[in-house]
């Protein structure tokens, strides 16, 4: 038996097959989202990886943004809820988790079995996601993965001050004009959506473990701004943008086998 | 179509067509008031022979309000004036607004320049209602009104009239009241049970009254709600037919509110009194539990708790409605006692100009998936 969860995010479409022991036996990540061919894409590779055809998949759960519109889908669960089931498959200590996608920043509180219990979602402001880092990157001419070393670089982080994602695209540019290094503007801005979203966890409540999930997790700029602004470590898996996609199997699996 | 049915249509096409409402009452040779929010004394129209009818804006696009408001001001006003300035209330008498909040007290400034051919009433409240220093503010601000409305109408004032009237207004009160429980386990959809509310402020108290009564007898007999998570909801405005709809898609049910356009509306009743502008003034003191009404012990975060578990309720949702300053204070101690008493709560952002639902799709459907 295996079992597919496809997570269609706003930036990138994942997805994650696991067999009869809740084992991961492929995992897709495509950088290309809803309305696009991602999704087939995503699940095109994890196929090939595992060599499976489609018919071979019991049960399919779709989670992000897509989840409504994806055909394919036995089941459609909120990103919210995978994430939760992800990380507590990861970390079954994590009672934290930060999850901090290409266009929202969610915190998520479990209780002692990993079931979420509370939640808070940004709402309508690309501030403190990763879209803020994709246009912070492009108006320094930078790759998205070059964030987290020219990060480590920095002398002294630039103040961001805004948490606007326009407004701070104009203080970047002044910043820049005055001539800030690339390094410190690079740390100011993670440590701006550090800052963000750590405002956002003060109010649901940090407790340790803590966790972070999404794309944006791979920024370690951003883990260590966080770490520091939230006084915890932070846990992480080279896993965490998948987490809603494993999330989505995991209740697959919980579906077939109840 | 069956009786329920029925009645449940009869009171969407009045909540989705205030207009057509309102050309009725003007055929039928009626004058008609707009009662802005949030507490407008209505009693007192209706006793003047004049028919009250809300106005809390609508989901429209803002243009021409935008020339008197700033953008980080309530939506609600804003499409208020809105609909004044492209001319959707014509025909209506004159405009009360109470100045209940700061954004209220802007819109009386702005109307009074945007729309000339509607005179604006205000109907301003003491911030202490309680002390007899207070009654006598609020009836002596009842007095303007009835001044003004004589002026702007030709109607006059009695005081055997307003009698009658405080006693229709007292029954609807009694009938919403018992529409609210009964809806509670009903199997009724939160769109229908938003058209009731709605449909309220559209109407005579009498018309309505009759209606609302009817549905509850068919609601008693008819089949109970299963299978549902319920919630009591909280906030100024919830009526938004896309975000209902999301309430139904995911089968969260509405056992009770604490919403200011509905059952805020029709907790307290005017008392027996010898005057019976004295007694509406009363009722004005006596009324508890809103965010707009000054109260320096919050008492209206014990009550929601208290109507929480009173209704079941398995969790909490806020309506927040954008840029209200006065909800979002009280939130903080909403979340706190939600947290105290172990009840999932969930806040979600809401304003006239909401286009794209897929936040508040996303986070109802996370809210049902953690019960």
């Amino acid at each position: 038996m295996y079992i597919l969860g496809i997570d269609i995010g706003s930036t990138t479409s994942k997805a994650v097959i696991m067999n009869d022991k809740k084992e991961i036996v492929a995992s897709s990540i495509v950088v290309a989202t809803v309305g696009t061919d991602g999704v087939s894409l995503a699940l095109e590779e994890v196929l090939n990886q595992s060599g499976l055809n489609a018919s071979d998949i019991s049960c399919t759960v779709a989670t992000g943004y897509g989840r409504q519109t994806y055909e394919g889908a036995d089941y459609q669960v909120s990103e919210l809820s995978c994430h939760a089931l992800g990380v507590n498959y990861i970390f079954p200590d994590a009672r934290t988790v930060i999850d901090i996608g290409g266009q929202d920043a969610k915190v998520l509180s479990l209780n002692e079995s990993g079931r979420m219990v509370n939640f808070i979602m940004n709402d309508k402001c690309a501030a403190g996601t990763g879209r803020f880092l994709d246009v912070m990157a492009n108006i320094l001419k930078l790759d998205i993965s070059e964030l987290e070393s020219e990060a480590r670089k920095a002398a002294k982080p630039a103040s961001i001050s805004s948490t606007c994602t326009v407004f701070a695209e104009s203080e970047v540019i002044s910043q820049l004009a005055a001539g800030t290094s690339i390094p410190d503007l690079v740390a100011g801005i993670c440590q701006s959506v550090a800052t963000r979203v750590a405002s956002q966890a003060k109010r649901i409540g940090v407790k340790e473990r803590v966790c972070m999930s999404g794309g944006v997790a791979k920024n370690g700029g951003v883990r260590d701004a966080l770490s520091k602004e939230l006084g915890v470590e932070i846990a992480y898996s080279d896993k965490a943008q998948l987490m809603g996609a494993l999330g989505a199997a995991l209740y697959a699996f919980d579906k077939i086998n109840k | 179509m069956a009786v329920k049915e029925e009645l449940l249509a009869q009171l969407h096409e009045v909540a989705s067509n205030p207009r057509k409402q309102l050309d009725s009452y003007l055929a039928q040779g009626k004058k008609v008031v707009a009662v802005a929010p949030v507490y407008t004394p209505m009693e007192l129209i209706h006793s003047m022979g004049l028919v009250p009818m809300g106005v809390w804006g609508a989901d429209v696009e803002i243009n021409e309000a935008k020339k008197y408001f700033p953008a980080f001001i309530c939506s609600i006003m804003q499409t208020i004036l809105e609909l004044g300035i492209k001319g959707e209330y014509d025909g209506v008498s004159a405009i009360v607004i109470p100045s209940l909040c700061d954004s209220l007290k802007a819109i009386g400034q702005n109307w009074k320049y945007a729309v000339k051919d509607i005179p604006f009433i205000p109907m301003t409240y003491p911030q202490n209602r309680k002390p007899e220093y207070g009654i006598k503010f609020t009836k002596a601000g009842y007095e303007r009104v009835i001044n003004d409305l004589t002026i702007a109408t030709g109607q006059h004032y009695s005081e055997f009239a307003l009698a009658e009237s405080n006693k229709i207004y007292n029954e609807h009160n009694a009938v919403m009241r018992e529409f609210a429980e009964v809806a509670a386990t009903a199997e009724l959809t939160a769109a229908e049970r938003s058209d009731v509310y709605k449909s309220a402020w559209f109407m005579l108290p009498e018309e309505h009254t009759e209606i609302v009564k009817k549905l509850i007898e068919e609601l008693k007999q008819g089949p109970k709600a299963e299978g549902k998570v319920r919630v009591l909801v909280s906030g100024i405005l919830a009526d938004s037919p896309s975000l209902l709809n999301i309430f139904d898609e995911n089968g969260i049910k509405v056992v009770f509110d604490d919403v200011a356009a509905e059952s805020r509306q029709y907790r307290t009743d005017v008392p027996e009194m010898e005057n019976p502008l004295d007694a509406l003034a009363h009722k004005f003191a006596d009324m508890d539990n809103c965010t707009l009404l000054y109260d320096p012990k919050k008492s209206r975060v014990e009550y929601i708790i208290e109507q929480a578990k009173n209704h079941n309720a398995d969790g909490v949702i806020v309506l927040m409605t954008k840029f209200c300053d006065p909800e979002e204070f009280d939130y903080v101690p909403i979340k706190r006692a939600c947290e105290a008493a172990g009840i999932p709560h969930l806040n979600i952002e809401v304003d006239r100009q909401m286009v794209n639902y897929e936040q508040a799709k996303t986070m109802i459907q996370a809210f049902k998936e953690m019960f």
